[in-house]
């Protein structure tokens, strides 16, 4: 039979041994908390509470839904409208710029619930308008040099053009109308070359009119016209035809929608090119519109190769 | 376990170092900008503050000895010389916050220098006048004839007394320089004010709301402005001008 061990050692012995060998126990505990304090403390140290969503923070002079309003922005605004120091803006004046900012944020916040980017399109102006600007801001700060103005200038010499003027004759022959009802297609050519036969050997247009069955196409009806007048009033056929007549000659045949057309140019001022020096504040212009708009550009590429999109069938890429 | 106890007392130590700094960083946004600047022990937080702020975001400009760069167009931020305003940590702050010319509507963006040269508005000889009664009026070496000439253009095509006023002392509501005080942005001789009236100044500074946390911006304002006043008399001077009071936003 086994015999239990019992400890024969004295007392003070076994005291001994049972604080020699309780550390290891005792210190489990203790060392879990002060782990998880220290835990506790590095998180209290490196994480900052919540804001506490009941009190304005500080900088601010209110909260609207969370969304702050600047005091810096309270005082601008209350100089502003108040036009007087802020030391003289007397509280009942604050209070009423603040509601009045207060209004407006509501209504900044009322618009997009609603989704005014989605369906204004002023709203949707603004908000490009408001990203562009700040992607070109930082190019415009740089001028250019005369050299790269003038290197502008060659390049984007038509834009320095001034308008020219003409006053064109438009006599058109209605093809089958009432006052030609039998005449086809081919007998109509014959009688507009031999028409501008007639007034290139200096018959009156009246005189053509009355023979060959002309009429005034009424196009031109309000005589001397600045070119890009001219160009809406002849349209895209006649214009270019009439830009290469010099003063005094008559066109070949133009077939448009209405007939056959023979231009008279009565009087023609050509279009001048404006020359560098003279031209200097606009090209200064479009450079730095240039500038701005190829900032534009390459933000709005960045933003596509961050963006997902995804075409429906049938959209062309 | 003497050990861990070591590490619980520098966590607790520093668990109240970082309550203590919000602390302060709510007593320095919650005070108005230039009440900031009667608080000696908020000015000396601020600046322990924005010293590496400053380092990292405003000294590629304006140097780290705050003297401006000319050939960024960078303004010199130690002196008493202000661009926009008067130099209160308030003024200071709304730069901070929204810039110049930034793109955003609330920064400086009222006007620039035009290129006057450069657009064929004024020629080289008028160009070459103007500078002799610029240097005339900043109290330099000048030309006193060409200075004449250039008098008739400054107040007379140029029109360059719109800006910088009929006294030709600027007009720091919208940016334009005091002509007579021999501070210059973008460097002062001859040859550096040709080039400012020939090409214009269109210089441009970010804004840091939204980039930087309010306190943050509040500290370097505070830094720049106790930088630019740096003895009390002069602090008090401009804080009596200043143009913001004490007291909360009254509901």
């Amino acid at each position: 039979m086994a015999t239990p061990d019992i400890d024969v050692r004295p007392a003070r012995g076994r005291l001994a041994a049972l604080l020699a060998s309780r550390p290891q126990r005792s210190a489990l505990l203790p060392s879990i908390g002060i782990a998880a304090g220290l835990l506790l403390a590095a998180l209290g140290v490196f994480h900052r509470a919540p804001p506490d969503r009941s009190t304005v923070p500080a900088g601010y002079a209110a909260l609207v839904n969370q969304k702050g309003i600047l005091t810096s922005d309270l005082i601008s605004q209350s100089v502003a409208e108040l036009g007087k120091p802020f030391t003289e803006v007397t509280p009942a004046e604050r209070a009423r710029v603040l509601h009045e900012m207060i209004d407006e944020e509501l209504l900044v916040q009322r618009a997009l619930v609603l989704d005014l980017p989605e369906t204004t399109t002023e709203v949707r102006e603004a908000m490009t308008g408001g990203v562009n600007a700040q992607v070109a801001a930082p190019l415009l700060a740089q001028q250019p040099t005369d050299e790269q103005l003038r290197a502008y200038y060659d390049a984007h010499r038509a834009k320095y053009t001034a308008d020219g003027s003409m006053n064109v004759r438009d006599l058109v022959l209605h093809i089958g109308g009432y006052e030609n009802a039998d005449q086809s297609m081919a007998q109509a050519n014959i009688d507009a070359t031999e028409a501008v036969y007639q007034l290139r050997s200096g018959a009156s247009a009246d005189y053509v009119m009355e023979h060959f069955g002309f009429n005034d196409s009424g196009r031109m009806r309000f005589g001397n016209e600045p070119d890009f007048a001219a160009k809406l009033h002849l349209g895209p056929t006649l214009y270019p035809a009439a830009t290469r007549l010099t003063e005094g000659q008559v066109s070949d045949p133009v077939a448009d929608t209405d007939g056959l057309h023979v231009l008279i140019m009565e009087q023609r001022r050509m279009p001048t090119i404006a020359d560098f020096a003279s031209a200097r504040t606009a090209v200064y212009a479009d450079y730095r519109e240039d500038i701005a708009k190829a900032a534009q550009h390459e933000n709005v590429k960045i933003l596509r190769g961050q963006a997902q999109i995804i075409l429906a069938p049938g959209e062309s890429e | 376990m003497v050990g861990a106890l070591a590490l619980l007392a520098a966590a607790a130590f520093a668990m109240d170092l970082a309550s203590q700094h919000q602390a302060w960083e709510r007593r320095l946004l919650t005070a108005l900008p230039d009440q900031v600047v009667a608080d000696p022990q908020l000015v000396r937080f601020a600046i322990a503050e924005a010293r590496p702020l400053y380092a990292r975001h405003c000294a590629a400009c304006h140097g780290r000895d705050m003297h401006g760069n000319p050939a960024l167009g960078a303004p010199n931020l130690s002196d008493s010389t202000w661009l926009y305003g008067s130099g209160t940590v308030y003024d200071i702050e709304r730069t901070l916050l929204y810039g110049v010319r930034s793109g955003r509507s609330k920064s400086h963006n009222i006007t620039d220098m035009p290129a006057f040269g450069l657009t064929g508005r004024l020629s080289d000889g008028d160009i070459r006048s103007v500078v002799q009664y610029v240097l005339q009026l900043s109290g330099d070496n000048y030309d006193p004839a060409a200075a004449n000439e250039g008098r008739r253009v400054f107040y007379g095509n140029a029109n360059c007394s719109d800006c910088h006023g009929m006294d030709a002392r600027g007009d720091s509501g919208y940016g334009a320089p005091d002509l007579t005080r021999n501070v210059w942005n973008s460097g002062g001789s001859a040859e550096d004010l040709y080039r400012a009236i020939y090409f214009g100044e269109h210089r441009v500074m970010p804004g840091w709301r939204g980039v930087l946390p309010l306190e943050q911006i509040r500290a370097l304002a505070v830094y720049v402005y106790s930088v630019s006043h740096p003895t009390p008399a002069q602090a008090a001077n401009t804080y009596a001008q200043s143009t913001t009071t004490p007291g909360s936003a009254a509901e």
